[in-house]
Parts: structure tokens; C-alpha cells; sequence
């Protein structure tokens, strides 16, 4: 009977210590906007569809954002149908954003991640993305920017008067996380 | 059964409670639809928590992906993950025909502007009895060309996959307003100049609807210009400064 009870603390215990290092976060609301640049465009695309979660385990915190590619809107249907085209979005939907954060920097206000990035069928990875943080209660404001290319993703720069739009499509990356 | 018992407690004792931590990182065992023991405590100072959790792990060690939420924990809908590959055929073809459009459209405004030229010479003159007829078929031919090129360039428009129900946004709504001016004018120029050409070779002043003819082929050719700015619209200057 007494190792029964051993065993049953045991597992508390355990259960306990995996609840206490398992904080997560939900992404309350999102602006993600992707800057486009050609000699005679400037273009920001803005998407307020992610959605996403963070875990902090013991020694990294895992943050997973997602938003569907079609969600991003440049205020021109055709120019959004158009990147849809070109980055396959039909074939590949979801853009995903995965970061990690050190457990030691997650309540620091600036802190570098490691990012890994879904998009057009390729995967980029970034490592000493700079983000900046403010902590409001139980709300993190997470602030950032990722140096996406379209080279990262095998993306073929569309054209306008024959002239290629620039390599360069810089994500900025707007989210309030709350943590639960 | 004592033995066993004694076994076990030594294991436990050997092992102690990281152990079970450790096991509790399994792979079916999802972190991010477990209750965390802070969910309710609003007031919790999640970065003095950080530190004190932070301290004994200096290290930066990969931690194993067990923790790392997935996708399915999102939320988003099936149909907004699921890929359809005939979506990208038909936005494929979309764009291969646009861009069909967009350059015939560019092209179109070599035979145009030279048609505008070229109408100089094409109006009667009654003082050598009857006007230039060389530069009058110069004009009819490039009008003629002009025409004809519209026709092949609104074709890959019109041919093009509609996706979506949205209503149009941005430059491209513009641009499709100033069909219903340009598209009646590309049709109505050539019969007002051939009206207006009958009426010339017949010795008559050209007069009546015809003499619109001139009229009707400038306000198409703006409008149709206009809407080669518009769907390009807004245009950044480079030397307006850069971002």
C-alpha cells in the first residue's frame, strides 16, 4: 500500500513540475505586412489573420505563428492575386513562423531568436533575428523584423515594365501574446 | 512482491522526480493543451518566475521539439490549410494571360500614337480636289491595326480566370471603370472615320456624327492611357525619396 501512494506522488510530483515549466502564450491579435519594393512601387502588404501559440518548456520557449497567404492585403485585388500566383499560395496556404526564444531572454525587452520560416513550399531559417518586447501583465507585445528574401524561398521576382521587383521583402512582424 | 517493492523505491530514490519531469516530454503528451498551473493567476510576474527558472539553465541547449506547439493547435479552419492545386493552375494561367494583356496593351500604343499622328493627314483637302488619300490610308491602316490589337489585348483580359467574388480594389478598379468609356470608343472611332471618309470622297463637309470622329478617337486614346497609369497606380518616383 505504501508504494502505491509512493508512486502516486511520485506522479504528481512529476505532473506538477511538467505543469510549472510548461507556460503557454495565445496570440491575441497580429499586423504582419511584407514590404515589396520595385523603382516605381512601393508596396506593404498587412495580413491580421495569424494565428498562434508559445510553450515554454525548461529551457526554450516555442513560438508557432501561422497565417494563410491569401490573408495578406496590398488594397489592390489584382496585385494580391498576383502574389498569391507567385508564391504558390494556393499550393502552399499557410505561411509559418516558428520561433525560438531562450528561456533566459524570454522577459528580457530586447532579444535575439532563432526563426524558421514556411513559405512558397521552402523553408528559411534565421538565426539573431532582433525582436523587441514590452510586458504588460499577463500581455507581451512582441515587435520584429524578419530579413525574408525572395531567394530564401526559390521565389521568381515578378516584374513590372520588365524591371524585377528587389530581392529584399522584409517581414514586419507586429503581435500581443497572452499568456495563459 | 516486497522485493519488487524495495526495487522500486530504490529506483525512485536512484532517479528522483527529473526523471519523471523528462518522461512528461513525450511526444503524445502536447504541452500546449495541458493546464498550466499559472492560467489563472493573473497577477503573475511572469519575469521574476523567468529568472528564478533561468538561473540554474545557463546553458542554451536545443531543447527537443517535443514541446513546440503544432499547427493543429491554431485553430485554423481545414480550408484555409488544405492545398488546391487547381487553384494555382488557374491563378497560373491568370497571370500568363495578364501578362499577355498587359504587353499587347503596351504594344497597342505604338499604332495608337501613330494613328493620332498620322490624322493630320488624313482630313480632306478641297484644294487639291479631294486631300491627301496616301496619308488618309496611313491613317486608316494604323487606326485599323490599332483596333485590331485592342481586340487581341481585351481578349486575354476577358479569357482570363476570374478567381474569387471579391469586388476590386485598388488601381485595378479604375482601370476596369474606364473600359465602359474607352471600350465604346475603340468601337465607335473607326465607323464615325469611315462615315467620315464616305462623306469625304463624296465631295461632302464632313458633317453630322461624323465630325466626332476626331473627338471620340482623342477621349479614347486619354482614357485608355489613363488606365494603363491607373492599374499601375500609385507610382512611386524614385527621386521623391525612398523608403
Amino acid at each position: 500500500m505504501m508504494i502505491l501512494w509512493v508512486i502516486v506522488l511520485v506522479f504528481v510530483y512529476g505532473i506538477g513540475a511538467k505543469a510549472q515549466a510548461d507556460t503557454t502564450f495565445v496570440l491575441e491579435s497580429s499586423v504582419l505586412t511584407y514590404h515589396m519594393s520595385h523603382p516605381v512601387h512601393e508596396v506593404d502588404g498587412v495580413s491580421r489573420g495569424a494565428k498562434g501559440r508559445g510553450v515554454c518548456g525548461a529551457e526554450t520557449c516555442d513560438f508557432l505563428l501561422a497565417a494563410p497567404v491569401k490573408s495578406f492585403d496590398s488594397g489592390d485585388t489584382n496585385r494580391d492575386l498576383h502574389m498569391l500566383q507567385v508564391v504558390r499560395g494556393a499550393e502552399f496556404p499557410v505561411v509559418v513562423v516558428k520561433l525560438k526564444i531562450p528561456m533566459a531572454d524570454i522577459a528580457m525587452k530586447d532579444f535575439e531568436c532563432e526563426l524558421e520560416v514556411q513559405f512558397a513550399g521552402s523553408t528559411a531559417h534565421y538565426s539573431h533575428v532582433p525582436f523587441h518586447q514590452e510586458i504588460n501583465g499577463a500581455e507581451h507585445k512582441i515587435t520584429g523584423v524578419v530579413p525574408a528574401t525572395l531567394t530564401d524561398f526559390k521565389i521568381t521576382p515578378p516584374s513590372f515594365l520588365t524591371v524585377p521587383i528587389k530581392n529584399e521583402i522584409p517581414v514586419k512582424v507586429d503581435t500581443m501574446w497572452k499568456m495563459q | 512482491m516486497l522485493h519488487a517493492g524495495r526495487m522500486l523505491l530504490l529506483l525512485v530514490a536512484v532517479t528522483g522526480p527529473g526523471m519523471w519531469a523528462q518522461s512528461a516530454e513525450l511526444p503524445e503528451a502536447p504541452a500546449a493543451q495541458q493546464p498550466s498551473l499559472v492560467a489563472d493567476s493573473g497577477a503573475f510576474d511572469f519575469r521574476e518566475a523567468m529568472r528564478q527558472q533561468s538561473a540554474p539553465l545557463s546553458s542554451r541547449s536545443q531543447q527537443p521539439q517535443s514541446n513546440a506547439p503544432s499547427l493543429d493547435d491554431l485553430g485554423l479552419s481545414p480550408n484555409q490549410m488544405k492545398p488546391d492545386p487547381d487553384l494555382q493552375a488557374r491563378l497560373d494561367r491568370r497571370t500568363h494571360m495578364l501578362k499577355v494583356h498587359q504587353e499587347l496593351g503596351l504594344i497597342t500604343l505604338a499604332p495608337l500614337a501613330a494613328a493620332c499622328i498620322s490624322s493630320a493627314a488624313a482630313p480632306p483637302d478641297p484644294r487639291n480636289g479631294g486631300g491627301n488619300t496616301v496619308g488618309r490610308d496611313i491613317h486608316v491602316s494604323l487606326g485599323s491595326l490599332s483596333v485590331a490589337m485592342y481586340g487581341a489585348t481585351a481578349y486575354y483580359a476577358i479569357r482570363a480566370p476570374r478567381i474569387g467574388h471579391e469586388p476590386a480594389r485598388g488601381g485595378i478598379k479604375i482601370h476596369k471603370y474606364l473600359i465602359y468609356i474607352h471600350a465604346p470608343g475603340m468601337l465607335l472611332t473607326p465607323i464615325l472615320g469611315a462615315m467620315a471618309f464616305n462623306q469625304a470622297a463624296n465631295g461632302e463637309r464632313v458633317h453630322g456624327i461624323a465630325s466626332a470622329h476626331s473627338a471620340v478617337a482623342w477621349t479614347t486614346v486619354a482614357t485608355y492611357s489613363a488606365s494603363i497609369i491607373a492599374v499601375s497606380w500609385p507610382i512611386h518616383l524614385p527621386f521623391h525619396g525612398s523608403k
